[in-house]
């Protein structure tokens, strides 16, 4: 344990925002992924439906969290009034516009006529995947964004978060097929996405190891991965739990499970994708609170804000009587 | 509910800083009736428009929660450490009556046993109300607990002696070499913090060098030029080094100061010690070079007062027949005497490689110019003085040892061989005791002057006992045997015993102690072993009652009622810069005269200590007497007579209001004119400086000593007294610390042998704090924790390596006594690796001081009471202390 | 339009942290907010160990990152080179914070007391509560200002008229012949971390 709270790491960012970063991310994979699966056609029609449930609620209610997170959310109109200037104002006509694309295309796919619908809804699906695929980047965006946290400011972050987005995408909607569960196809579309979030999450492994190996020889950004692989939530929630197990698991679904029936199946999937999304989460946690300001160098010294033990909190006590 | 928008009252009300004993003038702002703003005052020579952090922070003093509001009486009659007081509020009448019953009843037995304990962090209130009720009721007996026996019972008796000042301090303005031993002087701490600053900081930018000798990297070590590690307490033996090494190693002395401003040139009779003196007049006698004959000390033929002045030389080294002895100038013995302190010795003792010291000494004699002059204007025009751009330097972490008296002398003995004393560049008495006062009324007039021996008397001092000459010692009447003891103000080791009611059987004292009155003071934690203090000394007195700001650890401990005082922005204090010892910075600027003065009436039912005193004194019926006792006061300390008008009525016809006595005092300082009002107005009081009292050396026609042959008598007196009363069945003195020339002596943590308590630990003091008072103000408590090492326990990362300690690890430190405090300690790697150091009077665990409460180490706890770790000669605490350190749970 | 810059002389500050509380009392800022804050440094091995203090504030970037980041409009720069917080435009996203390289950005949720929660709150604080709340504001970003408020009236910045060292200088640095700027020039002025790109006001004469 740390017996001092380092004065150097960011804390006004945290679990809310680690929320929304999930939920934006989390959100923009699903409804990537079912526009995709929209183009397979039939034989991937419940994670296309189920994608779709999940890309707008996920940005509604990741917009509403970073909302509540402001110090001051009744004016966060005013960020849509400066589009262009910031990648806040950015952001927020990126998830205006990704929100408007998935709830369309969403009301299209449940409520119309798939076959007279086919042609609005692939362009719907070209322009929902673009701005899903810069929702969930402008997650990375925003932090890299940060010149006071040299750790977020590396260009790999909007790509780890766009394939943490895919990966989380795959598993949240693995999960709501096991709710909505249809027999045998359920299971195929299963062994399909198994197969590709396992693939993705090979490649967000490479991108996470490049991540931190690229900010450990930044000297300003190298204290913020010192810390990170102290975490507990980074190394054991993230890493093994979140990334591991569930690369694992699926794996398992797909080559050693050929015989099993659709219940173990489901179980294990439903496991695997849970660890996953959770270690998605912690990912996107893990890298904020590990955000440190760079040291301030001059003349030959290293400047930092100071570690303090961390019970110097003053009780209530004693009033003389009055 | 104020607005702040639209407020309408918004005025700058000028007063004086009260957060430590340094005497800023300050500016406090008052926005409709609420004091949000606290700068310095421009006007105000201490500070010229900058204070301290502490000063700044001084609206949570006035409005902290936790202040006491309401006079409180202890209802649980259990008294000790973290014993439950339950308080209960009472009326003023209530705790005035029961007050005056308790001091009614002592006056009966004997009014000696009351004793007054005050805090030095309101130094100027005390000369008021506790002297004048002292003197008023009749007892001996007081102290200003942590004050005088950590950090000046050594220093400021010693400076005293050699520079009529409280402390002492390079010329800033001038000084180009420095040697620093110990003290945070002009780096945010000590006496004249922020003007000292102000002059250091000036000082580095034109090339000052400031050698700083320090166990830590101190925040003055830091901005040294070069840091030092020594080992602590060992400072003297440098300093005797540095002597041994300009006079016999390098042949670096001024000869001209030595002859005609110190008793180097005294003979010296070698059966005794003593000074040989002319059998008509009874002077001390000097070698005439010229006339090849003895002369007394002030023979115009050999007399220099101002250095333009020409005298016949005087004989410094060898050895001259008078009257048929063989006799030598007392520099001869030095010289002799320090040889011993070679570089190599010293530095087996201090950790100091031999060649530094050498080469510091080396570069020290060089940098001090002997025989360069420079031409000040002075009133009778321009005049020639010494030049002399250096100085050494010391406070508390030099002088809080068990060789605190000799540590001093001989850290300003450098500066007396090469002549670096009270003239322009050189070592200054810190505090401006040497003036002639406001032209119109003469005062305050406090120049010095030679007694008959020649040696330098003060003319004003804060107390009634200048420091030289000695006092006699007699038989004693105080609690603590003080009367017998003829070089300190007073101790801890004869209170703080276990056996202190058989020793005061022993040296028959006919009275015991009965009533405490506190002002201020947090004695529990500001002194030593918080048990010892507590068990031995405070549980001793009958009935105790505490004027105070917070509850703090003394009150819970062991007093009877508290009485909720006013904090310094809501009280009158005529002099404050004075009695001028301590609060004004040395140099050429102005004279002030500073105030204070409520900037709100004291709020809830909060009184004022002086005005209480006033209304305790009547109740006891002794009103004309505590007039008297303050009338008679103000000659020694404010420098002059009162002129009669001014005086205060003393057969009790007339009784006068506390602002009254106020008025009375700035009037008969400085005229009808300059009354309360006008100080109301103004904050202060300034008039012009001249040269010559700034660099006084060569326009006063005293000498000092740098041969102290009057300690061999005091020493002898005092050990024949100490033999008739048997006192050695309790302590075992070292008289042979009473002697002529210097020498260091070893601490216990100096011989400690048990290989266990292998780390030398002493304390330093922060910026953000003074005493124990500001611990509770959340401002600085806060600032306190910006910093890595105040709350910690400094360690050098090596020894904690070895140790098996990480950084923020809990840990105890443990003395061979037993005793035992536990703190977290910060790894670094600014300290000597065998050393902790810890920060001010922290630790605190009153229930009723909750931003106190469990920050940082209470180091004071380490500190044993008893003789052996007292200064023999002044009486001086032991604050160094071995321990051993192991990881806490 | 004057160009207001500080320059601070190590070699003259000691670290008393005075700047810190002059602050503090003329912004009457909240607990952990310290628009201007002092740091410390240490650097060598033993013996040839060296410590500094660097006070810190903001500084007033002549390419300001909290600017490029902000979606209001609320950071703005005025024309005489000060930074502000529009606390009315202000949204409190705290991308600016994270975009101050300097940690020079402080927000807090909501005022809290320097006294443990639950005590009724003294006349100094409700003063400062309500300067607080009025002036700068809860949940925005807060920041220095050079007391924009002083300088308006031809006054210095707190923390330099509180600097018992006189560390600091404050001046126009587009005016050659201003204190500051000939500061700068002389005694070889540095900015913190240069590499950063942003351009400080701020200054900083060498420690040693």
């Amino acid at each position: 344990m740390d017996p001092k709270v380092n004065g150097q790491l960011q804390k006004d960012w945290g679990g809310l925002i680690a929320l929304y970063l999930f939920l934006g991310g989390v959100g923009g994979g699903a409804y990537t992924i079912a526009a995709i699966n929209s183009f397979l056609g039939k034989s991937m029609e419940l994670s296309t439906t189920v994608g779709l449930w999940i890309g707008f609620p996920a940005l509604l209610i990741g917009s509403l969290i970073l909302v509540a997170d402001l110090g001051n959310p009744s004016k966060f109109i005013l960020a849509g009034l400066k589009p262009g200037t910031s990648w806040i104002a950015r952001g927020f006509w990126i998830i205006s516009l990704f929100m408007v694309f998935s709830f369309l295309h969403l009301v299209i796919h449940e409520f119309t006529d798939v076959n007279q619908t086919a042609g609005i809804m692939t362009v719907l699906a070209v322009l929902g995947i673009i701005f899903a695929i810069l929702t969930i980047a402008y997650t990375g965006l925003l932090l890299g964004a940060s010149k006071g946290i040299p750790f977020w400011r590396s260009g790999i972050v909007p790509v780890l978060f766009v394939i943490s987005g895919l990966v989380t995408g795959h598993f949240l909607t693995m999960i709501g097929m096991v709710v909505f569960y249809e027999g045998a196809s359920t299971v195929t579309q299963f062994r399909t996405m198994a197969l590709e979030a396992s693939i993705v999450v090979v490649v967000e492994l490479l991108a996470i190891l490049f991540f931190l190996h690229a900010a450990y020889k930044q000297p300003d950004s190298r204290e913020s991965v010192e810390r990170i692989m102290r975490k507990t939530i980074f190394i054991v929630g993230y890493f093994i739990l979140g990334l591991g197990l569930p690369f694992l698991l699926m794996l398992i679904i797909r080559y050693t499970m050929t015989a099993s029936g659709p219940g173990a199946i489901l179980a294990v999937a439903f496991i695997g994708a849970l660890f996953g999304l959770i270690g998605g989460f912690l990912l996107r946690l893990a890298i904020l609170v590990c955000g440190a300001l760079p040291t301030l160098n001059m003349g030959g010294f290293q400047f930092r804000r100071i570690a303090k033990p961390k019970d110097l909190k003053p009780q209530i006590g004693l009033m003389p009587p009055q | 509910m104020v607005d702040a928008t639209t407020t309408k009252e918004d005025v700058w009300i000028p007063t004086c800083c009260g957060q430590c004993y340094c005497m800023c003038g300050v500016k406090v702002r008052r926005q409709d009736g609420i004091v949000t703003q606290i700068e310095g005052n421009p006007d105000a020579p201490t500070g010229r428009g900058s204070i301290c952090v502490k000063g700044l922070a001084s609206p949570h003093l006035l409005y902290d929660p936790y202040r006491v509001n309401y006079p409180l009486k202890r209802t649980n009659p259990e008294k000790g450490l973290g014993v439950d007081p339950k308080w209960e509020r009472i009326s003023w009448d209530e705790a005035l009556d029961t007050i005056t019953e308790k001091l009614k009843e002592c006056q009966e037995r004997d009014p000696r046993g009351v004793f007054f304990q005050a805090t030095t962090t309101q130094a100027s209130e005390i000369r008021f109300g506790v002297i004048g009720f002292m003197k008023a009721f009749g007892t001996p007996n007081y102290w200003v607990s942590g004050g005088g026996l950590h950090c000046g019972n050594g220093a400021h008796f010693m400076n005293g002696i050699m520079h009529v000042a409280w402390s002492i301090i390079p010329d800033f303005a001038h000084c180009n070499y420095a040697l620093n031993f110990g003290c945070s002087k002009g780096h945010g701490a000590g006496h004249v913090a922020v003007m000292n600053a102000t002059q250091v900081a000036d000082a580095r930018f034109r090339g000052f060098k400031n050698v700083v000798f320090d166990p830590f990297m101190s925040a003055q070590a830091s901005k040294g030029h070069e840091w030092v590690p020594i080992r602590v307490g060992t400072d003297g033996a440098l300093a005797l080094g540095l002597v041994n090494s300009l006079i016999n190693e390098h042949g670096i002395y001024d000869a001209e100061y030595l002859m005609y401003k110190t008793n180097a040139p005294y003979l010296i009779r070698p059966s005794d010690g003593r000074y040989m003196r002319d059998k008509e007049t009874n002077l001390p006698q000097v070698w005439d070079l010229v006339d090849n004959k003895p002369k007394i000390h002030n023979d115009p033929s050999v007399t220099r007062v101002e250095y333009e002045d020409e005298a016949h030389e005087v004989a410094l080294t060898g050895t001259y027949n008078v009257d048929g002895v063989d006799c030598q100038p007392s520099f001869e013995l030095l010289k002799e005497h320090v040889k011993k302190y070679t570089p190599e010795y010293v530095e087996k003792i201090t950790w100091v490689p031999a060649a530094t010291i050498s080469r510091i000494a080396k570069e020290f004699g060089e940098a001090a110019e002997i025989g360069s002059t420079v031409t000040i204007q002075t009133e009778n025009g321009p005049k020639k003085i010494p030049r002399r751009p250096v100085a050494t330097h010391f406070f508390r972490g030099a002088q809080g040892h068990t060789n605190s008296g000799w540590t001093c002398l001989s850290i300003d003995m450098v500066n007396h061989i090469v002549g670096a004393a009270d003239t322009y560049g050189s070592a200054l008495g810190l505090g401006g005791t040497v003036q002639d006062g406001y032209k119109k009324t003469g005062k305050p007039y406090q120049i010095p002057y030679p007694c008959p021996d020649g040696l330098l008397k003060a003319k004003a001092w804060v107390y009634d006992h200048i420091p030289y000459p000695l006092r006699e010692p007699k038989p004693p009447t105080r609690l603590d045997l003080h009367d017998m003891f003829p070089t300190s103000i007073y101790n801890a080791f004869t209170i703080c015993s276990p056996k202190w009611f058989d020793i005061l059987e022993r040296f028959k004292i006919p009275y015991r102690p009965d009533v405490m009155i506190n002002f201020g003071s947090n004695s529990v934690m500001t002194m030593g072993n918080a048990e010892a203090v507590t068990e031995n000394f405070l549980k001793k007195f009958r009935f105790i009652f505490s004027f105070q700001l917070y509850c703090t650890e003394f009150e819970e401990a062991v007093a009877d009622i508290v009485l909720p005082d006013a904090c310094y922005l809501e009280r009158f204090t005529p002099a404050v810069s004075f009695p001028s010892t301590f609060s004004h910075p040395q140099g050429e600027d102005d004279w002030g005269w500073t105030i204070r003065q409520p900037v709100v009436k004291p709020l809830f039912e909060r009184r004022d200590f002086n005005e209480v005193m006033l209304d305790i004194s009547k109740r006891c019926g002794i009103l004309g007497k505590y007039y008297k006792g303050l009338n008679d006061v103000v000659p020694i300390r404010y420098g002059g007579d009162l002129e009669e008008k001014n005086k205060l009525v003393e057969d009790g016809s007339v009784e006068h209001s506390w602002e009254d006595i106020c008025d009375r005092l700035v009037r008969d300082r400085f005229g009808d004119e300059h009354n309360l009002e006008y100080f109301k107005k103004r904050g202060l009081f300034t008039w012009p400086k001249r040269k010559e009292d700034v660099y006084w050396k060569w326009f006063n026609p005293s000498r000092v000593p740098v041969y102290f042959e009057y300690f061999i008598d005091s020493g002898e007196k005092m050990s024949k007294l100490w033999d008739e009363y048997q006192g050695n069945d309790f302590f075992k003195f070292d008289w042979s610390r009473f002697k002529a020339l210097a020498d260091w002596y070893p601490c216990p943590t100096h011989t400690e042998e048990d290989p266990e308590y292998d780390m030398h630990t002493f304390y330093w003091r922060a910026v953000a704090h003074c005493n124990s008072l500001t611990q509770q103000n959340p401002y600085l408590d806060e600032c306190a924790q910006e910093d890595p090492h105040v709350y910690a326990v400094q360690m050098h990362q090596d020894t904690a390596a070895a140790k098996g300690i990480n950084d923020g690890d809990y840990v105890w430190l443990e003395n061979p006594q037993g005793h035992k405090v536990k703190g977290w300690v910060s790894l670094c790697e600014g300290i000597e690796p065998k050393h902790l150091a810890i920060a001010a009077v922290a630790g605190h665990w009153g229930k009723y001081m909750p931003i106190a409460k469990g920050k940082g180490v209470f180091f004071n706890d380490l500190v044993e009471m008893d003789l052996e770790h007292t200064d023999p000669l002044t009486f001086n605490q032991d604050i160094c202390c071995r321990v051993k350190i192991y990881k806490a749970d | 339009m004057p160009q207001y810059g500080m320059v601070i002389d190590l070699k003259r500050c000691y670290g008393c942290y005075a700047c810190v509380m002059a602050c503090k009392v003329k912004n009457h800022t909240p607990p952990e907010v310290f628009w201007a804050r002092l740091l410390k440094g240490e650097r060598g091995k033993f013996p040839n160990t060296m410590r500094q203090a660097l006070p810190v504030l903001c500084m007033h970037c002549e390419e300001p990152s909290c600017l490029e980041v902000c979606p209001t409009g609320a950071t703005q720069k005025l024309d005489n080179g000060i930074v502000i917080v529009d606390k009315d435009k202000c949204m409190g996203c705290k991308a600016c914070i994270m975009a101050c390289p300097y940690g020079a950005r402080y927000s807090v949720e909501k005022w809290v007391s320097y006294f443990p929660e639950g005590l009724p709150l003294s006349d100094y604080e409700k003063f400062a509560k309500n300067y607080w709340e009025e002036k700068s504001g809860c949940g925005v970003a807060t920041k220095c200002d050079f007391c924009l408020d002083l300088i308006e009236k031809d006054k210095l910045p707190a923390c330099v008229e509180a600097c018992p060292a006189n560390a600091r200088t404050f001046g126009d640095l587009d005016d050659l012949d201003s204190e500051a700027s000939t500061l700068i020039r002389k005694c070889r002025g540095e900015v913190l971390n240069p590499e950063l790109g942003n351009k400080p006001k701020v200054y900083y004469l060498a420690p040693r």
